[in-house]
């Protein structure tokens, strides 16, 4: 287990910067996420974490020490690929124990080793297969394998669920939680799926074009993000979004087109012109409010998500179970004080008023 | 219906294969048939193809003669063999740099590679032959290869390119990250899951060196007479041995066919997993 500290990253390749300046620390056996769109530099900052990339300058420090100079097998960190990069000429046991054969540990140690960490993920069976010859989620575990014989200090994940189907990547989660439950191990999980993210992470790592947008918990990123870009990438449905303004008249309001929201009065609305934005679960619709027509709505087994509408603005709500809502029809519209959250419309960074 | 005009289908597709199966085996069946036969059954009107005639005499005279044939195999296969290994060695490392490195004008270069392939061979045959006789290289192996590495390399270099990128990046990262050199990630993951394309490859190269005639004659006087023009001085001003000729021409063959026996399995996996990409 290992503490892993990123000391002002930063990483061009040419004249492109692929990751400006990002510091973070990972404490000893969290489970930390970095979470982006495609491109967003999240892969470079893993690479260069298992020393499979230079960095163009800061510091990588593991346990305290810097490792910029060694090579990624000198930093003890063990990685899961996203297409999983088995040996296709060895057989599973093969590439589980090919880390050891190239320490040259004793044959019957390998093979104890190999055989414990096989019953650990399942692939007693299929020890003498080749990967060719494995199901995806069995290429899966055998490059979790291949990681976790290491005994590493920390293990780093690039996008490992990518090329599994929906449910085998939800069951995939739960084992990886479970693997790091059990083993305690310091992880960085690369991801872009929000989702994942926030099921699996001590905290999460938001990173938006070579920076680092938000660094806290799941509940901190999806609660009080830290900016419009955090609070639009997490949480489904995305959440809405307003530029409208503030409103005295008898009581503090927001005004969104026709439509006006009340607010505390304790509220100190400030000059600069402030957006509003509110996650779907503090939506309610129903007899009280402002009024609205439904447009949208959409079943998914336990909610369902109604989009109404009202000149000026729309907005989604979460309703618990069957909507017998229909398209056109007339609707009260209510959105709770507690759950809405301001952002500067200048710099997008959330504010608190 | 539907089975029936699948089953016609079939038929068409089976009556395809056969006949280019027959289109081209018939030479190569007519050779043997030759090589067979005493000069005097080909040139009576019509052949006479009775089996009784049939008799290996040929074989006996090509290769006892002083013709040349013998000397001629060894030659050719110095040759095919040295230019299949320097053109695996050469290529496979162009090959791979030309996958792997980030490397500025790759692309020009590979144009350029591919460039080399576009003079038909009557055009620098001329020219070529000027610079081997001032580098006093007419008549030696050393020239053949040359210029067979300069025919077969961008090729090699090309399929096996292909190749090297199909290979993921991340198999060699991992094998970094499971703590091998890059010795030891060549040594135990990029030779072994190579083999079958370098194989591949390698009797390509092999074979092109060993059939190729046009600039074997232009470039060889005597010293190093290569398999195809020992054959091919059979057929003299006055008189043409067909027996004898077909006869050389078949123990030509044998040793391209015996590696691609050998190495089927090989080949075949090779070219496609080059294809996919190339």
């Amino acid at each position: 287990m290992a503490t892993l500290e990123l000391v002002h990253i930063v990483k061009k390749f040419g004249e492109v910067t692929a990751v400006n300046d990002i510091s973070l620390r990972v404490e000893e056996g969290e489970f930390v996420t970095l979470l982006g769109p495609s491109g967003c530099g999240k892969s470079t900052i893993l690479n260069m974490t298992a020393g499979l990339e230079d960095v163009t300058s800061g510091e990588i420090r593991i346990n305290g020490k810097t490792v910029n100079h060694l090579g990624p097998y000198e930093r003890d960190v063990a990685m899961v690929f996203q297409n999983y990069a088995l040996y296709p000429h060895m057989t599973v046991e093969e590439n589980i124990g090919f880390s050891l054969r190239l320490r040259k540990r004793p044959k019957d140690e390998i093979r104890e080793r190999v055989r414990k960490v096989a019953e650990m993920l399942e692939l007693e069976q299929l020890l003498h297969r080749l990967p060719r010859e494995l199901s995806g989620g069995q290429q899966q575990r055998v490059a979790i394998g291949r990681a976790v014989i290491r005994e590493p200090s920390i293990f780093l994940f690039d996008e490992p669920f990518s090329n599994l189907d929906a449910a085998l990547r939800i069951k995939t989660r739960g084992e990886i939680k479970e693997l790091h439950q059990r083993l305690g191990v310091t992880s960085i999980f690369v991801t872009h799926d929000q989702e994942e993210a926030l099921s699996l992470s001590d905290r999460i790592a938001v990173v938006r074009l070579g920076h680092l947008e938000q660094f806290g918990t799941p509940e901190e990123v999806y609660a009080r993000p830290a900016s419009k870009y955090v609070a639009r990438f997490i949480g489904t449905p995305q959440m809405d979004i307003f530029s409208g303004e503030f409103l005295r008249q008898d009581g503090l309001y927001y005004r969104i087109g026709k439509a006006r929201i009340p607010l505390p009065a304790s509220i100190q609305p400030p000059a600069a012109a402030v957006d509003m934005g509110v996650r779907s679960e503090f939506v309610r619709l129903g007899a009280q409010g402002f009024p609205a027509m439904v447009r949208l709505v959409q079943p998914v087994g336990p909610f369902t998500y109604v989009t109404v509408e009202w000149q000026g603005g729309g907005v989604t709500a979460r309703v618990n179970g069957v909507s017998h809502l229909k398209p056109r029809e007339n609707i009260r519209v209510e959105i709770d004080p507690e759950g809405v959250l301001f952002f500067d419309r200048g710099t997008e960074k959330r504010i608190d008023l | 219906m539907f089975s029936y005009r699948r089953y016609l289908s079939r038929f068409f597709i089976r009556l395809g294969l056969a006949l280019f199966t027959l289109i081209a085996l018939g030479p190569v069946i007519w050779a043997v048939i030759t090589s067979l036969l005493p000069l005097s059954a080909l040139t009576s009107r019509p052949p006479d193809l009775n089996p009784l005639n049939l008799t290996l005499e040929n074989y006996r005279l090509v290769l006892d003669s002083s013709r040349g044939l013998f000397s001629g195999l060894i030659n050719s296969f110095i040759i095919a063999t040295f230019t299949g290994a320097v053109g695996l060695v050469i290529g496979s490392m162009a090959a791979y740099a030309l996958a792997r490195l980030r490397m500025p004008g790759s692309g020009t270069i590979l144009m350029m590679i591919l460039a080399t392939q576009m003079f038909p061979g009557i055009v620098i045959a001329i020219p070529l032959f000027l610079v081997m006789s001032r580098l006093h290289l007419v008549d030696t192996h050393f020239a053949l290869v040359v210029v067979y590495l300069s025919f077969t390399l961008p090729i090699v270099i090309w399929i096996l390119k292909g190749f090297f990128e199909s290979v993921p990046m991340e198999l060699e990262r991992a094998a970094a990250v499971d703590g091998a050199s890059p010795l030891q990630t060549f040594r135990h993951v990029v030779l072994p899951i190579s083999l079958p394309p370098l194989f591949a490859t390698g009797v390509f190269v092999f074979i092109e060196s060993w059939n190729e005639f046009f600039f074997a004659i232009i470039l060889t006087r005597i010293n190093v007479k290569t398999a195809p023009i020992a054959i091919a001085e059979f057929s003299g001003q006055y008189q043409t041995l067909y027996g004898q000729m077909l006869a050389s021409a078949v123990l030509a063959s044998v040793p391209v066919v015996l590696l691609a026996i050998i190495f089927r399995k090989f080949i075949l996996e090779g070219f496609v997993e080059g294809a996919i990409k190339a």
